[in-house]
């Protein structure tokens, strides 16, 4: 391939090489296998991540819903497979960060689907549930999302770090210790409930492991400009906003938080973050 | 890998391997390695698509749509690259394959996004204007759908079969020679439009090369039951149905047409399916 990635771009043109279908079909095909064998490796780990072992949940966590107190095993909505998204909405934010609500926005579309495959979806925030409800009211979503206030849950599936990992500037994170310097990270983790109603932990992914299930990712991959991410922090914070908020002057920091530029903003302004 | 995964499962409670979180870890962080090696392929192989050569569009398409005669430039709405989606409807359906009507089910979601990263979607069928119409207003979708009857265009992407291939049983599609009982298959192609105005083919992909539009298969790769879909091949046919008809009796054919149960049903009935 390296002989096609050299001489396939024309700048003078900023054409990729111009060919006749025939000769696209040949490259194609070749490409196409490399394409089978990364398909068949998403299905070989997928494989292996369904037969890691699981981690029994001992903790008797609850939740504020809008309906009430909830535990994680009501959180499962009748099904027996659950998964989380660690939504990063501090107390007192506001909003929701952006790269969150970019996932958040795909949610609903596969919901449809999923939940007719024993598959429950939740959002657990650490913002108590008022301050969810107005945010998720102005984002139009209808999935289910539960307030982790005052709970262990965040720090427990390390996705909230405590004033002392802050100052210290070091936290668990994506398995690993990372430098930290925010209360909240993204994640997602996922639980089954058995027929007796215990309740296992089997899976956690962190950073770059819940971009499959955005999709607007997945159809840009396909395009000539790919992601194309060029911008100062060179990921999605140059050029994903709140879907509300394409047209308006704002940016949104390293950490994901929306930064208003407008001085009478009431929301997210630079003077409410923290 | 090998001893984890003979040992994992305990058939006798329907459980896996039940461990402490330490245990959990370090295995989790063994897996994270290869889901890490997966990213990177994936960043890889776009890399590569981008570099594939183009082929000039040549021929003048046109598409009817809601508002009267589309050129294929026109499908581009003011942006430079566009994803058609070669959705399975052929004339008399009244309805879409339920395949196609699961990826169009994740399209207005991620629209939201990749519509500010210059990328339009249309989807293109071959039935007649009013059929897609009533069957997207059904749906509830609202993004560009038009009709290619009457164009070359379907035939010339290898998503549609004449009469005689289908007689032959024999056809082109996902870059090779093989059996076609249906007049559509589904697929996607993408364009990309110059500054004086020339069309090129950049990329297309069918079959196993959409899923990862999917979002919902991406959530249920993660969760302990995966897809679960049976080894007989039916794959989505055995579970998806239209979002809206989850809670009937029908099936959905090798195809991916929906038959009703229901004799006195208005829709997809075996009777009016081909």
């Amino acid at each position: 391939m390296e002989k096609i990635i050299e001489s396939t771009q024309n700048p003078a043109t900023n054409h990729n090489r111009i060919v006749s279908k025939e000769e696209w079909i040949l490259e194609r095909k070749e490409f196409l296998k490399k394409e089978k064998e990364l398909t068949r490796l998403g299905d070989k780990l997928s494989q292996e991540r369904r037969k890691l072992p699981w981690v029994k949940v001992e903790k008797p966590y609850v939740f504020e819903g809008p309906d009430g107190k909830n535990t994680l095993s009501d959180l499962f909505q009748g099904r027996s497979q659950l998964i989380v998204q660690h939504f990063m909405f501090a107390p007192g934010w506001k909003e929701g960060c952006v790269g969150c609500s970019f996932g958040a926005d795909h949610v609903d579309a596969a919901r449809m689907h999923f939940e007719n495959k024993d598959v429950s979806f939740v959002a657990v925030s650490r913002a108590p549930i008022a301050e969810i409800e107005s945010f998720k009211t102005r984002m139009g979503w209808r999935f289910k999302w539960v307030s982790s206030y005052g709970s262990d849950f965040n720090y427990d599936y390390h996705v909230s770090f405590t004033e002392e990992e802050i100052k210290k500037g070091k936290g668990y994170f994506n398995f690993d210790l990372v430098d930290v310097h925010e209360e909240e990270a993204p994640g997602v983790s996922v639980f089954i409930k058995d027929e007796t109603g215990n309740v296992f932990h089997t899976y956690s992914t962190y950073g770059r492991g819940d971009e499959k299930t955005i999709s607007a990712y997945m159809f840009l991959d396909l395009t000539p400009k790919g992601r194309n991410e060029t911008g100062p922090n060179g990921n999605l914070t140059d050029w994903v906003r709140h879907h509300d908020k394409y047209n308006h002057s704002g940016y949104v920091d390293s950490t994901g938080r929306y930064q208003s530029l407008e001085e009478d903003s009431c929301c997210g302004s630079k003077k409410e973050a923290i | 890998m090998e001893k984890i995964i003979e040992s994992t499962h305990n058939p006798a409670k329907g459980h896996n391997r039940i461990v402490s979180k330490e245990e959990w870890i370090l295995e989790r962080k063994e897996l994270l390695k290869k889901e890490k090696e997966l990213t990177r392929l994936n960043d890889k192989l776009s890399q590569e698509r981008r570099e594939l050569p183009w082929v000039r569009v040549e021929k003048p398409y046109v598409f009817e749509g809601p508002d009267g005669k589309y050129t294929l430039s026109d499908l581009f709405q003011g942006r430079s690259q566009l994803i058609v989606y070669h959705f399975m409807l052929g004339p008399g359906w009244i309805e879409g394959c339920v395949g196609c009507s699961f990826v169009s089910d994740h399209v207005d979601a991620a629209r939201i996004h990749f519509e500010n990263k210059d990328l339009s979607f249309a989807a293109v069928s071959r039935a007649p204007l009013a059929e897609i119409e009533a069957f997207k207003k059904r749906m509830g979708w609202s993004f560009k759908w038009v009709s290619s009857y009457g164009s070359d265009f379907n035939f010339d992407y290898h998503v549609s079969f004449t009469e005689e291939e289908i007689k032959k049983g024999k056809g082109y599609y996902n870059f090779d020679f093989v059996d076609v009982h249906e007049e559509e298959r589904p697929g996607a192609s993408v364009f990309f439009k110059d500054e004086t105005g020339n069309i090129f083919h950049t990329y297309s992909t069918y079959e196993r090369g959409l899923e990862k539009l999917l979002s919902t298969y991406m959530f249920l790769d993660w969760a302990p039951k995966g897809r679960n879909e049976p080894q007989d091949g039916s794959g989505l046919t055995s579970w998806v149905r239209h979002h809206d008809r989850y809670k009937n009796e029908g099936y959905v054919d090798s195809n991916g047409r929906y038959h009703s149960q229901e004799a006195d049903s208005c829709c997809g009935s075996k009777m009016e399916s081909k």
